[in-house]
């Protein structure tokens, strides 16, 4: 199984994305937490793809089975200045009360609530590769 | 997308104590909506904020932000602010936000009233 979506940069476009995860995941038998989950990482992923990615972004969902074990594999791709994951904010919830900022939470989410996540990131190209196991949820 | 559509309600349960029903996508039209009935709320005198997420499934961190900063208005009053109903992923994402450090979680409504008013001895 899969999908691909184009998504312009429009209000609110993060949920078609988080509907076909809902469809796919569903299909995929995954539980109803695993995929509210996977929702939440690929709602994030969109944003900082529509916040950083200078234009239309791909999204791609499919199917993998790894050692016997099945999965929903879910990739966005922009085409921004990119960035050193390695030096992207790694948050700590003791730190957030009196921060003045308190953004850039995006990829902690989504590295706390999908299984497997992957950045790789050249300028003109960021592809986040996030994986979550359908018999792991809730 | 329109099952996504905010609703919202706010009423105040007892003297010094709100509620706020919001169900929806929490982004940040969402949270800007819940923190303008929490101004509200406590510049009407309650102290003591209940929200009630029954209906809400997916979130994003900006609408979580604005949510961290009722939580702070509320501490500098030194008021108390709960939430209940809340779906696995959105109680793990207040938990790694930080939230649930300085805002208590219930199971649901009723519960949440009864630990609320006994704890407020309203």
């Amino acid at each position: 199984m899969e999908v691909v979506l184009h998504l312009p940069v429009v209000p609110n476009v993060e949920l078609v994305a988080a509907k076909a995860v809902e469809t796919v995941g569903g299909a995929l038998g995954m539980h109803q937490t695993g995929v509210e989950a996977a929702s939440v990482a690929i709602v994030e992923a969109c944003l900082n793809a529509m916040e950083h990615g200078g234009g239309q972004m791909v999204v791609r969902m499919s199917t993998e089975t790894l050692e016997g074990k099945s999965s929903l594999v879910i990739e966005v791709e922009d085409q921004g200045n990119g960035f050193d994951p390695e030096e992207s904010p790694r948050h700590s919830a003791t730190r957030v009360h009196g921060c003045t900022s308190k953004r850039g939470w995006g990829l902690t989410l989504i590295r706390e609530l999908m299984d497997e996540v992957q950045i790789r990131s050249n300028p003109g190209q960021t592809l986040v590769r996030m994986r979550k196991y359908v018999e792991n949820a809730p | 997308m329109n099952d996504e559509q905010m609703r919202l309600s706010k009423d105040i349960m007892a003297d010094g104590f709100g509620l706020i029903a919001a169900a929806g996508y929490i982004n940040n039209e969402g949270g800007q909506a819940i923190a303008d009935a929490a101004t509200e709320l406590i510049d009407g005198g309650c102290g003591t904020l209940l929200i009630d997420l029954d209906g809400t499934r997916i979130i994003n961190s900006i609408g979580v932000s604005i949510l961290l900063e009722i939580m702070e208005k509320l501490l500098e009053d030194k008021g108390t602010l709960a939430f209940c109903n809340l779906t696995p992923t959105i109680s793990k994402t207040f938990e790694i936000m930080g939230l649930v450090q300085y805002a208590t979680v219930f199971p649901d409504r009723d519960t949440a009233r009864s630990e609320l008013m006994g704890d407020a001895d309203f």
